[in-house]
């Protein structure tokens, strides 16, 4: 998202940059020639079209729609290019750490796979939340959830995380299906 | 935790963020306005009046220069505003280089680079370290230090931590000569370690 962001914002900020430039040209073209015609934007002809459309026609209302589109695409990409690094423990003062949720869905990832019982599984992760969901074929949820519980809790708190996360485990298993 | 390590912990997407959300809100609110201009709600005469509103056009005209100033102004206050938020997310971070000795006549600068390799080196010999990324970040009169360290699997963090602290961080500033370097660390756990291709 930050990438995204970065990108959009060169590309938007070089098409308001050469607006801005167009204008600049066309008004003092204009202003030192009126009887010439315009230097690059044809903006008589567009001029007079826009004098012929009312507000009511349905040009206009798809392309309100689309700025509304854009505008809520923009702002919730703004909203969404947050940090989301997973604080630790400060080591020593002025040293700050943090790591990624995926690392973090990583090691629990690889001790959940690990355990006894358990076929495969899918962590997610955030500084706020550890989400496993766990497959079984041999046990069912209610032997096997407690022990990857424990197990979770027991991973994470082993890393020095400056808050500790909320741990929800699922699992999937044939034999609940019977 | 101090600010300036906080901060250092990745590229700030701040200015980036509030103008892109500003835009954002602005062409909502546009859309949103021509909409309801269109459906008649502000009175059913208004929604069928041209777009370019010959009231509008003759209350232009009837100040043509002010409005012309005012047409280069905001084009050049686009212009300008546009380069500059481009330029802001074009430009590359910047990478500071060290002063130790700010006495005039006696400077002494330590590059940015060879802080951050002394600085990778030592902390890639650190137990349970794969691969380590070091480098200076922040303005030239505050710098910080980016740390990105793999973590092999298995490894202890409390472990590296200590040893981090005493070995690395501790030595850099000893060596540096200063008593203060604000860091922040980036942990990746149990990333794969990377093979060569032959």
């Amino acid at each position: 998202m930050r990438v995204l962001l970065r990108v959009l914002s060169a590309l938007l900020g070089l098409a308001v940059a050469a607006a801005g430039a167009l204008l600049v040209v066309e008004v003092a073209w204009a202003w030192a020639r009126p009887d010439d015609v315009p230097l690059v934007v044809p903006w008589p002809r567009w001029r007079d079209g826009l004098s012929g459309v009312d507000w009511a026609d349905d040009r206009v209302r798809w392309l309100a729609a689309g700025l509304v589109a854009l505008g809520l695409v923009l702002a919730l990409l703004a909203l969404l290019a947050r940090r989301r690094d997973v604080r630790l423990a400060d080591p020593a003062p002025e040293v700050t750490a943090v790591t990624s949720p995926r690392s973090l869905a990583r090691v629990v990832g690889h001790r959940v796979r690990a355990a006894d019982g358990v076929a495969g599984a899918s962590v997610t992760a955030s500084a706020r939340r550890v989400r496993v969901r766990a497959t079984s074929r041999m046990l069912d949820e209610d032997a096997l959830r407690p022990r990857l519980g424990q197990l979770v809790g027991e991973v994470v708190g082993g890393l020095p995380l400056a808050r500790r996360p909320r741990i929800s485990v699922i699992v999937d298993s044939p034999k609940d299906r019977r | 935790m101090s600010d300036r390590s906080a901060a250092a912990v990745a590229r700030s997407a701040r200015g980036e963020r509030v103008t892109a959300l500003v835009i954002g809100l602005v062409l909502v609110l546009a859309g949103v306005a021509a909409l309801v201009v269109g459906a008649g709600w502000v009175g059913t005469f208004r929604a069928h009046r041209p777009l370019l509103d010959p009231l509008a056009t003759e209350w232009l005209a009837a100040r043509g220069d002010l409005a012309r100033v005012g047409a280069l102004v905001l084009g050049l206050l686009a212009l300008v505003l546009g380069l500059r938020w481009a330029a802001g997310a074009l430009r590359p971070e910047h990478r500071p280089d060290l002063v130790l000795d700010r006495e005039p006549g006696t400077r002494l600068t330590v590059t940015g680079g060879a802080v951050a390799d002394a600085v990778r080196a030592d902390a890639e010999a650190v137990e349970g370290v794969t691969r380590a990324r070091a480098r200076l970040v922040g303005g030239e009169d505050r710098p910080a230090l980016r740390l990105t360290l793999w973590l092999r699997e298995g490894a202890d963090v409390r472990a590296v931590w200590e040893e981090l602290d005493r070995k690395v961080l501790d030595r850099a500033r000893t060596s540096l000569g200063v008593d203060r370097l604000p860091t922040a660390v980036r942990l990746e756990l149990e990333a794969a370690e990377r093979r060569r291709v032959r």
